[in-house]
């Protein structure tokens, strides 16, 4: 059909277009209305979500896929930097299912965030926020993609930062800043590097060019980005930390979308890494290392907001397990599928806070599932989905990821602790649906808790439907890029399922013991570790902070001023010349006599040799 | 009857009840359940109620001291706090919509007029104010001693017809939550 790549173009620059209009409207001298979040943003969002759909059956119907070029923005002899935009199976299939993520999101931030007089400016960043990462989906150059990269950066900056009387929201805010530039080292590192030899940052030009070329640096500077946009272990800490962000923002940003950049990187430019094992194995060992750290921190959290943040970093660590694996497409999938049910496990989270009156601990929640029964619910699905049960949305991406694990004659070690990790999701997500929903409640009954807005239930229950039905939806729709091995021993093929019902008993097991309390004060030492989550950040933001105070003190004092200073310089001087004068001055001590006669001697030398 | 006055050094009686309580609190961040909290909150209560009647106070130290060590040795890593305590999540959380009161004056008329009653009666109020500063600062000289001053309360009014010092900072404090 020869309309299609007009239709596929004008549609995704339509919705470019519309999310903009709302922004837009803002740079106006003229104060918005109240409604205009509801009214201009939420609308837009929903619409663009359809829209996008159309792209997307165009794609799903005959694979057509569409890159643009729209302006030369930059170029030289040498260089060409354009605005282009690459709408192939992964950014046609993301953006329909970030705008709908982040439809719901709005609708509930309207309910979460409608005492705030600031609501319409809090949807005005998440508004550019969600520009940004769509311009870092689409992008067809390392530049663009750059800039989508930044701009969610500093969003998510504006957005942790959100309520900045708070100091440790501050500081959360400074240290995903700080984290998230470190990684920036990386990625630029690997820009600069491709620049440099290949000579173009257009995908096209790098994937032709590459081949030649031993791309081990670059690609590590990548995976240096990616540990810092998509907190791997090392760069990590700043996204428990994120998690003094609203409700809303750790939704959308630290579970659905701008964590998911550095995978989504790492995807986009698999075509480079393939036939690179270092690379490979570089993101196998510390995807794994990754998901097993945090799945351990997670295990005996009581911050309910923090044991989703980690289980998003634990879920991290496997994408990136399996882009070590060489499977960039079921990474793709895991983004999309995971996508649904974490940003519904957060507006669930976030509905029992706003019930509860601000309170995030779980040790004083409970008994919920008698008072907000399809809160709880949705809680135990998006758990259920997260865990890998069959049929729902997780299974699909996780089983699929788990079996090439598996199959695969790579590293047995990044194995085991990818099946460990699996087995401590089941844990801690039924601590958290142990804690809050069943039982007695252990909150006093203050505000009546009800589930009668329509502003929270719908949004929670479309995330429901797509935590159901996502999987299935995108696996029979799409063909996988590579061959999946089919046929393999029972023991393997039912590994993630053994694991994660192994998890699920031992769990049972140990909510039965806190419940019969046998020691007043269990304080044991793995109890220790993982509650101060392995003592990393008691650590590095230490340790690191100090080393450069005391290298600036050694520099200032030893360096400036003891060496440059009195060894070296003025000082200096002065011990040089101190025993030359004191030399110097013996000599002149005011004997006359024998000056006198020195003289006449020399004078009379002088006028014999004179005169003869 | 009297009341004493706090001052830096605390009694024996104030540290074992400090002790007390910060040790309910750790005991109730590890016993989740209340029941069972409740048995072992009883058993921490019987543990000091036995020693409550001890005369000698070098022996009275010394098992606080050893109270405070196993304290320190079993207590929870991540304690329970109140969400409005320092340290937790909602803590100064509406500290930037505190606005002070001076931002008042600077509106735009059109936003003054929405409310005329109040600034109907704002220029009395400064003008009370100006006139009862001198006479606050002139209280204040006179009634904190020469070291400093060994509280944070403000004293009331004294004479008949004044205003308390600094009652302009209170009365134009913003709202505990302001949204």
């Amino acid at each position: 059909m020869y309309l299609t790549p007009l239709t596929m173009t004008s549609s995704l620059i339509f919705i470019f277009l519309l999310l903009l209009y709302p922004v837009l409207t803002t740079l106006s001298p003229h104060p918005q209305s109240p409604d205009w979040a509801t009214a201009k943003v939420k609308t837009a969002v929903k619409l663009a979500f359809f829209i996008s759909l159309l792209p997307l059956f165009l794609f799903l119907n005959e694979g057509a896929e569409v890159v643009t070029t729209t302006w030369s923005w930059m170029n030289t002899h040498t260089f060409d930097i354009n605005i282009s935009f690459k709408f192939d199976f992964y950014s046609i299939i993301f953006t329909p299912i970030a705008l709908y993520v982040t439809w719901s999101i709005l609708e509930f931030a309207s309910w979460y965030m409608h005492a705030d007089p600031y609501m319409n400016r809090f949807f005005k960043y998440l508004l550019v926020f969600l520009i940004a990462m769509i311009v870092l989906v689409t992008a067809n150059n390392l530049f663009q993609l750059f800039i989508g990269w930044e701009g969610v950066g500093i969003m998510s900056f504006l957005l942790i930062g959100w309520w900045y009387g708070r100091a440790d929201a501050n500081t959360a805010a400074l240290q995903a800043v700080l984290y998230n530039r470190v990684g920036d080292i990386g990625l630029i590192l690997a820009m600069a590097w491709i620049a440099m030899n290949i000579n173009s940052w257009e995908m096209q030009q790098m994937f032709s060019a590459a081949t030649t070329f031993d791309l081990t640096l670059p690609l590590l500077g990548l995976i240096v980005a990616a540990t810092g946009k998509s907190a791997q272990f090392g760069l990590h800490p700043w996204l428990p930390s994120a998690m003094e962000g609203p409700t809303p923002v750790s939704a959308l940003l630290h579970s659905s979308t701008m964590v998911v950049a550095g995978i989504f990187l790492l995807i986009r430019l698999s075509p480079l890494m393939e036939h690179n094992q270092v690379a490979l194995t570089t993101c196998l060992c510390l995807g794994a290392l990754t998901t097993l750290f945090t799945a351990t921190c997670a295990l005996t959290q009581n911050d309910i907001k923090k044991i989703v943040a980690f289980s998003t970093s634990s879920q991290l660590g496997l994408m990136m397990v399996t882009i070590g694996l060489n499977q960039p497409q079921l990474a793709f999938l895991h983004i999309c599928t995971h996508a649904f049910f974490k940003a519904m496990l957060f507006l669930c989270s976030g509905s029992i806070i706003h019930s509860l009156n601000d309170e995030q601990d779980i040790r004083k929640m409970g008994g919920m599932h008698h008072l907000t029964p399809f809160t709880s619910s949705c809680l135990t699905i998006g758990s259920l989905a997260l865990t890998g049960t069959p049929f729902l949305a997780g299974f699909f991406s996780k089983d699929a990821i788990i079996e090439a694990l598996n199959n695969s004659y790579l590293n047995a070690w990044a194995l085991v602790l990818t099946l460990l990790a699996t087995s401590f999701t089941a844990v801690y997500s039924l601590r958290v649906v142990y804690f809050v929903s069943m039982g007695h409640p252990r909150f006093n009954s203050l505000s009546p808790i009800n589930e009668n807005n329509p502003a929270v239930i719908n949004p929670i229950k479309r995330l429901a439907w797509g935590s159901i039905v996502a999987g299935l939806l995108i696996t029979s729709n799409i063909l996988p890029l590579k061959t999946p091995i089919m046929t393999m021993p029972p023991l393997l093929k039912l590994a993630a399922i053994l694991v994660t019902i192994i998890g699920l008993l031992t769990a049972l097991e140990l909510a039965s013991l806190t419940n019969k309390q046998f020691k007043a004060t269990p304080n044991l030492p793995t109890h220790h570790f993982s509650n101060m989550l392995g003592f990393f950040p008691t650590v590095t933001h230490r340790l690191t902070p100090k080393l450069n105070l005391i290298l600036g003190q050694t520099i200032a004092g030893q360096m400036v001023d003891q060496t440059w200073m009195e060894k070296v310089g003025p000082k200096a001087i002065v011990t040089l010349n101190t025993p030359l004068i004191a030399a110097t001055n013996d000599i002149q001590r005011g004997m006359i006599k024998t000056y006198l006669s020195l003289f006449f001697f020399t004078m009379a030398l002088a006028m014999f040799s004179l005169l003869y | 009857g009297t009341a004493k006055m706090a001052s830096a050094y605390l009694t024996h009686q104030q540290k074992v009840l400090r002790l007390y309580k910060k040790s309910l609190r750790h005991l109730e961040s590890w016993c989740i359940f209340r029941d069972k909290y409740r048995f072992y909150a009883c058993m921490l209560r019987a543990r000091f109620d036995e020693n409550k009647d001890e005369k000698d106070m070098v022996k009275a130290t010394m098992m606080l001291k050893s109270g405070e060590e196993e304290f320190w040795s079993n207590q929870h890593p991540q304690p329970y706090i109140f969400p409005d305590s320092p340290g937790g999540t909602s803590y100064e959380r509406y500290e930037c919509y505190k606005v002070p009161e001076w931002v008042l004056d600077h509106w735009h008329p059109s936003e003054k007029s929405m409310y005329p009653d109040y600034f109907s009666k704002r220029e009395q109020w400064k003008k009370l104010r100006a006139q009862s500063w001198d006479k606050e600062v002139a209280q204040l000289v006179a009634e904190t001693p020469a070291a400093g001053p060994r509280t944070e309360a403000l004293p009331p009014a004294r004479k008949e017809g004044d205003l308390p010092p600094l009652w302009w900072q209170y009365v134009t404090r913003p709202r505990e939550r302001p949204t």
